[in-house]
């Protein structure tokens, strides 16, 4: 079966021959500059990764060590306790920062618990990232390293935590650091700002089948 | 400069004073213009409709005739004819020899506002106008030829002539040959957003460079009653 | 609606022509899709270069397809992914059926994909006893209307928010409003259950990188996510021309696509899935199965113009950018790929028998091949297709018309005399009428150029 494709494949390349002689054909260039942003030096990459992750309706907190990330913690989470997005029930991924982080706060919720399986029963999912994008506003989320799959996407709210020297300034950084690491992970998520849709007359709705509100909190 | 002109079959045919006004123009900036009275037509239609073959014949025979002329370059007032021209080496990619003779006459054939601009670097032809008018860019010169800048530098130095740029200029008029009879009813939905456009421009004349432009836009103004002229560049050119 | 063919094309777009609401809906789409496309591409100072990077990469792999799917197929499988091979539409129903049937599936959930759409995959699945439920919002509201996409991106961008409305009050019970938040909360609750109650998640492809064997998934709401990490089975369908050969590839194309499509800088998540996970306690699938579909493609590698629609990696630019489709939408060409790249595609996927007025429903004016990220040249293409149509199908009274034609533009003499005959048929032609219906015709000429230039 698979040979009569790849033998389909290669008659009719076969045929083309004497017309691929005639054609122009270009070649890749070996280096080629696709990156969106000029490095601007007066920026860091945190400011522009926040920048980029406010345009899409991200939003985005700078803070410095645990206590200063436990306390953007307790407000965002107490921010949201007071709209119809609850955050009682918080569902974290398994990286033990998280926890950590979680118990320095000083929150009044109903359920933590570590990546359940009754995911869909929870308000809030918060996680770390293991990098970021800058000149798109994207976390990028290894499975290989943190048990975040589900939690960054079922629960309506995913807060992220990032370290701000895991920014990178380019998609092809981003792209480079995950090939030329250890073993490529199975599954890699690349996730810039809260779900969307505009299938109903091109009208943006923010929040569709993944999260409706997004926050990065950078530590710096 | 001798210049051989190509009126396109089209021009010949239904819009005799597009072919006067080119000539007009062409001496007026100092060319000697010759006209080969064996010419008909750069096979567009048949190539466009699939049928390469009665293309290919009638190719042969307008590469033949202006091939033999000693003017320095064949001017049409017609970008997609030249563009047609421009397909030549595409006709006869299988057939070494021809090709030869078809990228000659190719490299020697422009559209005339082009050939204004590009090749005789003159930017007013000492024409007037009054009124208020917009260019249409015709598909083919645009796409094919890269013709943008050209007809607007030109219509600039019309003395009189009030340019308003045409919103969506670069929009299709709909007429796509055989197209716009294989399928009116599109090409006329297609054709009815131009005159919209037109319309809300408020002027007295659309320009283009494509007599087959014209005729899908000028039909369709006359079929509404409408005031607003549809004008060759070579007509706004020649006039004094 | 589903039972439009590309045969009656002339009459689809007739009947779209007099839909008032779907043109009204077409303008806006493809307007604003068009502006966003154009300001995202204007503000990458080196968006011509990338979109010929992407053409050289899209060439070199179109070359030598055999060995980079074959690479492809190593890495995947090296990495846990079962890699199926299907010939046409038939195969590939028929090894995903199997498959979804062995797991016992009883509820498949769907992501968004025009390969599943041209196998016609949702049907085969229904016949073999499953509940399919498309999960992209879209897909998911002409699944319940039971209509079929009116466009690449936006497939249901031919209703109103009344109809939707009114479509969720009476298949889901949801109180009727006119809110469009309401009725997309409405649609993620629906199909909430569904994702966590579905036995497989059947996804298509918009990469398949040789290098490391990954698929990479593009989206915006999220389902694609879901779709593909909850069931313990995931299929994705991946047509042969999907490979690329290198993971850095990636930069270029995930800059070119969403910017192509919707204008957006990146659509809110890639999902990139190399193999299955290494422990049965990680998050995810047991199963990746990779169904690779050939169906026609590498018949176009025969030829470089028609290899080059092998290129495309359906962002729909050129639907938005094209003036045919901009007045008839999608519907009228009759089958799964549509506007420009599907007039080129359906003639050579399914062959010119029932397919030929496809290539003729466009004015060649271009705007298709300039907005193309990977420069497919469009309208060569179709006078490709048209070369090969016109003798094979054209009518006996064109393709005489044409003998005639080139006889009467090859002697100075006929010319002449053809003027003449034109002069006194001209409001009678077949062809006068067709342009008469809404235009006026110029006369012929008393004189003609020739005439006056003697005198």
């Amino acid at each position: 079966m698979n040979n009569e494709i790849l033998r389909s494949i290669r008659s009719h390349l076969a045929a083309s021959a004497p017309h691929d002689a005639r054609e122009q054909v270009s070649r890749r260039l070996t280096q080629i500059n696709a990156d969106l942003i000029s490095v601007d030096l007066r920026q860091s990459a945190a400011d522009l990764f926040r920048l980029n992750l406010e345009a899409v309706n991200g939003h985005c907190v700078i803070a410095q060590g645990d206590t200063d990330i436990a306390r953007a913690l307790t407000q965002i989470i107490a921010d949201l306790q007071k709209t119809n997005l609850r955050a009682q029930r918080i569902a974290i991924s398994d990286n033990p920062i998280v926890e950590r982080l979680m118990y320095l706060t000083d929150l009044e919720i109903e359920a933590l618990a570590i990546a359940p399986n009754d995911i869909f029963s929870y308000d809030v999912g918060i996680t770390t990232a293991q990098a970021a994008i800058a000149e798109t506003g994207t976390l990028v989320l290894d499975s290989a390293d943190e048990r975040h799959r589900l939690v960054s996407l079922v629960p309506p709210v995913h807060i992220a935590i990032v370290d701000a020297s895991r920014i990178c300034e380019t998609l092809g950084e981003a792209l480079s650091l995950l090939r030329n690491g250890k073993e490529l992970s199975r599954a890699v998520t690349f996730v810039t700002g809260p779900s969307r849709t505009a299938d109903i007359e091109l009208t943006l709705t923010v929040g569709v089948h993944g999260p409706q509100e997004l926050y990065v909190i950078i530590n710096r | 400069m001798k210049v051989s002109l190509f009126v396109t079959c089209l021009v010949d045919q239904l819009w005799t004073s597009i072919g006067m006004s080119s000539v007009e123009v062409l001496r007026r900036v100092g060319c000697e213009v010759e006209f080969d009275k064996r010419q008909t037509c750069c096979a567009q239609p048949a190539f466009n409709t699939g049928y390469r073959e009665e293309a290919r014949q009638v190719a042969r025979r307008f590469i033949s005739i202006f091939e033999e002329s000693k003017a320095e370059a064949i001017v049409s007032p017609s970008g997609s004819c030249t563009a047609m021209v421009h397909h030549y080496p595409e006709l006869f990619a299988d057939d070494p020899a021809w090709l030869e003779r078809a990228k000659a006459v190719a490299a020697k054939t422009h559209e005339l506002s082009s050939f204004l601009i590009r090749v005789l670097k003159v930017e007013n032809v000492g024409a007037s106008w009054n009124g208020r008018l917009t260019w249409h860019d015709a598909c083919h010169g645009l796409r094919d030829l890269n013709i943008k800048s050209e007809p607007r530098t030109l219509i600039r130095n019309v003395r009189g002539a009030e340019f308003v740029e045409l919103e969506h200029a670069d929009a299709c008029c709909g007429f796509g040959g055989t197209f716009s009879v294989k399928y009116p009813e599109i090409s006329v939905a297609i054709l009815d957003q131009k005159i919209e456009a037109i319309e809300r421009a408020g002027v007295q004349a659309v320009v283009s460079g494509d007599a087959s432009c014209l005729m899908q836009i000028g039909g369709r103004l006359s079929r509404n009653g409408s005031k607003v002229r549809a004008m060759h560049l070579a007509e706004l050119l020649a006039s004094k | 609606m589903s039972s439009l063919t590309s045969e009656t094309f002339r009459e689809n777009a007739k009947a779209a022509l007099a839909d008032v609401h779907l043109r009204g809906a077409l303008k806006n789409a493809t307007s604003l899709f068009g502006e966003r496309r154009k300001e995202a591409a204007a503000s990458l100072p080196n968006w011509e270069a990338l979109r010929t990077q992407a053409r050289a990469i899209k060439d070199e792999v179109l070359l030598h397809l055999d060995r980079y799917l074959e690479e492809f197929v190593r890495n995947a499988e090296s990495c846990g992914a079962k890699v199926h091979w299907a010939r046409d539409s038939a195969e590939a129903n028929s090894i995903i059926c199997r498959l979804a049937t062995e797991r016992q599936a009883r509820i498949v959930v769907k992501s968004k994909s025009m390969t599943t759409e041209e196998t016609h995959l949702n049907k085969a699945l229904e016949a073999a006893g499953m509940q399919v439920v498309e999960t992209d919002l879209g897909e998911y509201i002409i699944q319940l209307a039971e209509e079929t996409p009116s466009h690449i991106i936006a497939p249901a961008i031919h209703k109103t928010r009344g109809q939707v409305a009114e479509l969720f009050t009476n298949e889901l019970g949801m109180p009727p409003t006119d809110d469009i938040a309401q009725m997309t909360r409405t649609a993620r609750l629906a199909l909430r259950d569904r994702f966590a109650a579905a036995d497989v998640g059947i996804s298509g492809v918009n990469f398949g990188v040789a290098e490391t064997g990954t698929i990479v998934i593009v989206e915006n709401e999220g389902n694609i996510r879901l779709t593909t990490s909850l069931p313990r089975m995931h299929i994705a369908v991946m047509g042969i021309e999907k490979v690329i050969p290198y993971f850095a590839d990636l930069d270029i194309f995930l800059k070119l696509l969403p910017r192509s499509g919707t204008g957006q800088r990146l659509t809110t998540y890639q999902s990139f899935i190399t193999g299955v996970k290494k422990q049965q306690s990680d998050e995810g699938p047991e199963e990746l199965h990779i169904v690779l579909l050939d169906n026609g493609r590498s018949r176009m590698l025969a030829h470089p113009v028609t290899r080059q629609s092998l290129a495309c990696i359906r962002c729909g630019a050129c639907l938005n950018a094209c003036p045919v489709y901009q007045q008839i939408g999608g519907h009228a060409y009759g089958s799964v790929y549509q506007g420009p790249i599907g007039a080129v595609i359906t003639p050579q996927l399914m062959g010119i028998e029932k397919t030929s007025q496809l290539p003729y429903a466009s004015s060649l004016c271009g705007a298709c091949r300039e907005v193309c990220p990977v420069k497919i040249d469009i309208p060569r293409l179709l006078l490709h297709l048209r070369s090969e149509i016109a003798p094979r199908k054209g009518s006996v009274a064109e393709r005489l018309a044409f003998k005639v034609w080139a006889r009467t533009m090859m002697s100075p003499t006929l010319y002449k005399l053809s003027s003449v005959a034109g002069r006194m048929f001209q409001r009678v032609m077949p062809i006068s009428r067709a342009w008469t219906n809404a235009r006026d015709l110029r006369p012929i000429e008393s004189k003609s150029f020739h005439d006056l230039w003697n005198e």
